[in-house]
This record gives structure tokens, sequence and C-alpha cells, in this order.
């Protein structure tokens, strides 16, 4: 691969394009085990700059990785064999709020939090909300279809994505969905974009969906002494029609993490349910409220409580949020990597999943916990390892497979929110086996030379611990 | 050379349990003044594992990058896994410059030609960064322990201690964002933990606010002329936001305070009425309660305006 920088620095400036060794270094890396350098990092300003770039490199065939804040757990954004890592937090203008159209116009870069500080003088949200908001971007979001905590009942980010911008491998610029609420135009190309991972196209614009923020919300916490009991009373409050807008588990090693390492106080059982109802109406809060605490209780749910203030919402909530903490320092020596970390399983299966997983953990020693958004059937794991150990990759490595051979049997699938990337190519594509020729007829169609993010998705390598270099200091080969 | 890095190899563990999720992002002026990756917190502990493990060949770029933090320690407050960010960087610093190289990054610098040798720096720095050498009869500065909060330039009589340009807190720097401003108030405001969110989205058609705020990383930094040039340029209200008396990490909001008390004497013979300029104190976190103090300024010197009609 031959860079011309002068051509890079042309389009973008002098100061956006850069091939120091460090920059290199921390722009092949994000939230996932894989890093790879880039070749060069390159910072475009507007669309004009975007289709520049990649009209030149589509014509050198240079690979161009896409990344908003390289937030992603999968590896996404690292590039696997190197190129132009296309950085798009310039592009980070909110273009217009229509509180009239209840939409909103951005550019990639914009960043979730900042987006929805900005609407709130308005009294409207951007709903789809993952954890890492407060520094993710709207294009990175849609390219890997994100959602969060409240998905259960605001949806994923393709529920809030009525339009967007793209720019093609070729540089070409197209306009894809509506300004409209539903749309009923032929091939939904747009939704093609939502999850694609940054394969299909550059997203320079989006066109948003916006809602109403609630006036009232109300949190609240329930004990189970027997996981199946906590998994049948979510799977029964949301086929009861309730409509909560947070419904979260917490497995009893999620609890202990919580307890041990932070001292939150928890109560020790075997099982949390959390749930909230918001809405603009009080008596409408009350009756969800009402139900899903009754549900829970017929569930030999027990220590049910609920409440509206702020302060006492964020205390009940707090051994949740500090989670992610808490299992970081589960245990000296081992490391908390995202791996196998995001199912999506039917509600009913949602206890024997958790179930199956702490099996899947012990027979290869490893410590993996159950806990997330199983309102929306998401359920989040963690694979607790010492990451320098070569054979701890090969338990990772197994963990991994068995765990996905059984979501696979339930019949859930592969990711829920955080995508594909590197780390879950290998088992999506069994999944996805029946489908993969077809994505590849896609791929070959919009990126004919394979130049935009290659080596993702249905092109990832097969095993994803020899993908790339790890980012631990594995002592002996993998 | 072969570096060795002794002070980082106690380190190797922590840098295993950084889940590189990136959330300090959000807190660090650095970054919110770059937007380049490789300044953020979670950027620099990339480099400095890379260092550790032989990945990357230590370099005076890379140690400029472990020079450029405040240590306001937002990072390692509210790092999800508890990583204590800024003593890995110190450990960094200490290796590299025992390795040979040499960065400045956000430290202050002592112009050794044109210093007066009243001292006064030394009084103010409470990470004892500087210190007498008697026999050579000069201010040494260690920049491993200078923090970089600036109230020892803001201090120095001669004017000879300088902080480097692109960090957006050199004297020259803070003067033209002052002349910049265009809202009718002005909030300096420090880093620590006060002044949250990333911002760093533009946006033309949100409401634009009353107030610019000013990060300027430690109260101790403001400089009476900044204040003044603020008045100068017709801003209705000038607030300074930092940490109450006995919990500013560099003393700076002392010196502040005396400062102050002085101006406040100053303002009404120069026609400017004192209450346009307004100290506020905020603990850890407190964030909800600057935004409600800073509305309540603007309401307070709004009121004063009208009824002067």
């Amino acid at each position: 691969m031959k860079l011309n920088l002068d051509k890079l620095r042309a389009i973008v400036g002098m100061g956006n394009v850069r091939t120091d060794p460090l920059d290199l270094f921390v722009y092949g890396t994000d939230a996932s085990v894989h890093e790879a350098p880039a070749s060069a990092v390159v910072r475009p300003e507007n669309i004009e700059q975007v289709q520049a770039i990649m009209r030149y490199a589509n014509a050198e065939l240079i690979p161009v990785i896409p990344r908003g804040a390289g937030s992603g757990m999968s590896g996404q954004a690292v590039p696997i064999k190197g190129g132009i890592v296309m950085d798009m937090k310039r592009m980070n203008r909110i273009l217009e709020i229509r509180p009239e159209d209840i939409l909103c116009r951005v550019e990639p870069g914009v960043v979730d939090d900042d987006l929805n500080r900005a609407l709130k003088s308005y009294g409207l949200f951007y709903p789809p909300a993952p954890a890492s908001s407060r520094i993710a971007t709207i294009g990175g979001e849609i390219a890997n279809n994100a959602s969060g905590v409240r998905s259960v009942k605001y949806g994923a980010t393709r529920d809030s994505v009525l339009g967007m911008k793209v720019v093609l491998a070729n540089g070409d610029l197209i306009r894809l969905g509506a300004n409209t609420r539903v749309e009923a135009s032929g091939y939904q190309i747009d939704r093609l974009m939502i999850g694609s991972e940054g394969t299909l196209g550059i997203i320079v614009e989006a066109t948003l969906l916006l809602k109403p923020i609630p006036k009232y919300r109300c949190l609240g916490r329930a004990s189970f002494n027997k996981l199946e009991e906590a998994g049948n009373a979510i799977s029964e409050i949301i086929a009861s029609g309730a409509s909560p807008s947070i419904l979260e588990l917490m497995d009893n090693i999620a609890i202990t993490a919580v307890n041990t390492t932070l001292n939150m106080g928890l109560p020790d059982v075997e099982a949390i349910v959390m749930f909230e109802a918001d809405g603009q109406v009080k008596e409408a809060v009350d009756y969800e409220i009402a139900h899903i605490k009754a549900v829970c209780e017929k569930n030999n749910g027990f220590g049910i409580e609920a409440s509206y203030d702020p302060e006492k919402r964020m205390k009940l909530y707090a051994g949740r949020k500090k989670l992610f903490a808490a299992l970081s320092r589960y245990k000296d020596g081992l490391a908390c990597t995202s791996l196998a970390d995001d199912m999506a399983v039917p509600y009913s299966r949602m206890a024997d999943m958790a179930k199956k997983i702490h099996k899947i953990a012990e027979k290869n020693n490893v410590v993996m916990t159950a806990y997330g958004h199983c309102g929306s059937g998401c359920m989040h794991t963690k694979i607790l390892m010492n990451p320098v150990r070569k054979e701890q990759w090969d338990d990772a490595r197994r963990a991994v497979e068995e765990i996905y051979d059984y979501v696979y049997a339930i019949g859930g699938t592969t990711s829920a929110e955080h995508g594909i990337g590197i780390s879950k190519a290998p088992a999506w594509k069994k999944e996805k086996a029946d489908s993969l020729k077809v994505m590849k007829a896609i791929k070959k169609a919009l990126d004919p030379n394979n130049i935009l993010n290659p080596n993702k998705l249905q092109d990832a390598p097969d095993d994803w611990v020899s993908a790339t270099r790890l980012r631990y200091p594995v002592k002996g080969a993998v | 050379m072969p570096a060795i890095f002794n002070h980082l190899k106690e380190w190797q563990n922590e840098l295993n349990i950084c889940i590189r999720c990136g959330y300090c992002y959000e807190h660090c002026h650095i970054y919110k003044l770059t937007n380049w990756e490789s300044d953020t917190p979670r950027g620099k502990l990339v480099l400095i594992h890379a260092l550790l493990n032989g990945e990357l060949e230590p370099s005076n770029e890379i140690a400029e990058k472990v020079f450029e933090c405040f240590y306001c320690k937002k990072c390692s407050d509210n790092c999800s896994a508890k990583v204590s960010v800024t003593d890995i960087f110190t450990a960094a610093r200490q290796d590299l410059v025992e390795a040979g190289f040499d960065a400045d990054g956000v430290t202050a610098r002592i112009d050794e030609d044109f210093c007066s040798r009243c001292r006064l720096c030394i009084s103010v720095c409470k990470t004892e960064a500087l210190s007498w050498d008697a026999e050579n009869k000069k201010v040494v500065r260690d920049k491993i322990k200078c923090q970089g909060c600036g109230t020892c330039v803001a201090t120095c009589p001669s004017g000879i201690i300088v902080q480097n340009e692109g960090y957006a807190v050199s004297r020259k720097e803070l003067k033209e964002r002052v002349k910049k401003i265009n809202s009718r108030f002005l909030v300096f405001c420090c880093n620590w933990e006060i002044y949250p969110g990333l911002r760093l989205s533009r946006s033309e058609t949100a409401q634009p606010d009353t107030h610019t705020v000013i990060v300027n990383m430690c109260s101790g930094r403001v400089e009476p002329e900044l204040i003044l040039e603020a008045f100068n340029r017709g801003i209705d209200g000038v607030m300074i936001a930092c940490c109450p008396p006995d919990e500013c990490e560099h003393n700076g909001n002392y010196k502040m305070m005396r400062r102050v008390a002085f101006l406040k004497n100053l303002l009404p013979e120069l026609g400017i009425d004192a209450q346009r300029l307004r100290v506020d104190y905020f603990k850890a976190k407190e964030g909800v309660k600057l935004k409600k103090a800073i509305d309540k300024f603007v309401e307070d010197i709004s009121a004063i305006h009208q009824s002067a009609g």
C-alpha cells in the first residue's frame, strides 16, 4: 500500500493528516481485545472532503476505516491490515432541530450526549442511549445499530433513524430514507447501512426521529432467590403487555462483584430485577409500576421498592451502573474482556441462558456473569480471565464457541447491540450461514474493490484470537 | 538507547485492567481542545502500554503526550475500571525522563535569565515542583512534580514563568479567548469535577447560552488582567467557579480570593459595580449546582441592570 500523503493533505489540510507512529498506534485500538496500527489518520470536515478521500482511496485500492469515538467492543474500527482511518469527529455539527416535525439533522461526528443536551430545551430527546453515549458519535451508533438500557421501550438506533446521506466507496453521494415516520418506497437501503459497520458506505449526515422527554419516571427493584423466577418475571412482564422503559437483570456473580469490590450493599440474593416506567401522565406510570410489582410478587419476588425521587432512583440503580467497574476489580490478575458480551435470546429462555453461561464459564476456567437489558432480550456477559496466559485465550475461545452454540440452539442471535466486528464474526458467520452469500454479493455490488473497512463481518478471519495482535502482553504465541 | 521502565513495570496489571471504554474522553480538557484521540487519557494509556511491552519505541513525541496532563484527575476519579490513570502518567514521566527523553507539555517553564529570584513562585506551589537551589542561586523546577495549574504563572511579578501555547492556558491564549467572547456573561471554571460533559459538537440551531465558560484548570491561574479585560469588553458579569477553600488541589483559590478582594475594592473606582464579579465554590460532582449558580448570577445581574434603567 503506497500512500500519497500530499494528496490527503491537499484534501483535508496539513493539520488533519497524521502519520506519527504514536497516532497510528492509538487509532488502531478501540474497546476490544484487538489492535492493529493504521497507515494514516485523516480528519475530514465536510462531505466533499469525504468524497475526495474515497475517490483517491478507491483508485489506489487503499482500505478506509471510518471511525467515531472508537468505543466499539468487537474491533469494528480496528484496521486489520492497515489503511486510512477516517476520524469523523470533526464533522460534528447539529445542522437543524425541527421540534414541529420532531426530528433533527446532524453530522456523523456529533456526540450522543451533546445532541441530547441541545435537544433538552425543546423538551425532546434522542432515545437509543448506549452506555457510551457520553463519547459515542451518532455515525458510530448508526453504523453499529447501537442501543442501550431503554431499548425495551424505545428500540435500537434503527428505530430512530429516518434517513441519511452516505458516501459510497467510489465517492458518490447518495440520499437514503425520508424525513417522515413512514416510507414505503422500494429498497430500504438506509436500513442496510444501519449496522453495516462501515463496510458499505460512510454515513455523512443523519436525520433522526426524536421523542418528547417523559414528565414522570419511576424506578424500582425486586429480589429473587431463584434465577429462574427472575427470568420468568421478566418474561411475564413483557408478555403481559406492560411497557417498562428499563427492565434489567443482575445475577449473583454481578451482585457479589458490586458488593465486595464497591461495598454497595445490594441484597445478597440469586438475582435482582430492576424496572422503570415513564410517561407524561403519572397515573399511567403508577399503573405500569403496580403491574410490574404484581408480576414480580407472583414470581416470588420480594424486597420490592420503587421511587419517583431522582436521588432514590439513582441509589436504587447505582449497583447496576457501577457493575462494569466492579467486574474489572473482581479478582486480582483477572481482566474484564468484552467477548460474547451481548447475545439476545427469547424472553422465555433468559433464565436458561444465564444458567448455561455459568456452567460454560466453570467448565472453561473463566469467570462469567449474566446481566443486561433483559427486557429487550439482551443478555450481557463479560469474560474475566488472566489475559497474559496463553491457555486462557484457548479457554476463552472454547467458552465463546460453546455459548454461541447454545444461543443458536435456543433461537437467539449473536449480538443485541455491540456489533460483530472481529471478535464475534466467527460465531456470527455460523448463525448467518445461509445468508452469507447474499451479504457478500451486496458488499461486492457497493464496494467492488473491497476498500471499506475490509476483513470485517462476513469477510472477517475465522479465528478471532489470531485475527490481530491482542492488546495484552500474552506470554507465548497464541 | 534501550529504555528500562522501572517505574512503569509495577503498573502492568493496571494497564491490563483498563477496559479501554474511552469514558475518560468526557473529562479531559486536552482532548476537548484538540479532538485527537492520542490526547485522551485512554490514548495515553495505550501508548504507555505499548512502550512497556516493546510495541512502540520511546520518543520525545510520546514524552510530550505524557507531559500533556493537568492532573485534574477526573479521568482517574471517573474511570469505569478504577484505574489510577494519572499515577501511571507520573511513572511514565519518571521513566522517560530517566531514559533521557525530554518534553514540557503543560508544565510551567522559568526563563532563568530574567528571573529576579524573589521566590514568590516557590511559596505558591503546592506540589513542591519549584525549589531554591542555594548553590547556584536560582529557582529550579521539577517537571515531573509540576501539574501545570499555572498559579506560579499568574503569580510571577516578572511574568517570566510561562506555559507552552496549544493548551489554552497560556497568558496569550487566555486573553485571546476573553477577547472573542460574544455572550453577556463569562464564567472561569476549574476542570476539577465541576465542569462536566464532552461538549465537542457544534450547533447553530440550538439556543445560544447567555454565558461562555472558559476552563482554566485552576482559579489560581485567573489573573486580574483577564477579569478587567472582560469588563473592558463590556461583559455584564464575570463569575469564578472554583473548589471550596480547603479542597483546592493547588491552593490556587486562596491566591484568587485575595486577588478578588483587591479587585472588588478597585472596580467601583473604575465605574464598575463590584457585584458584577462573583466567586462561588463547588464541591466534586456539583455540576448541577454550578448550572443553577450561573443562572442565578445571570438573573441577579440582569435585575441590577434593569433597575438601573
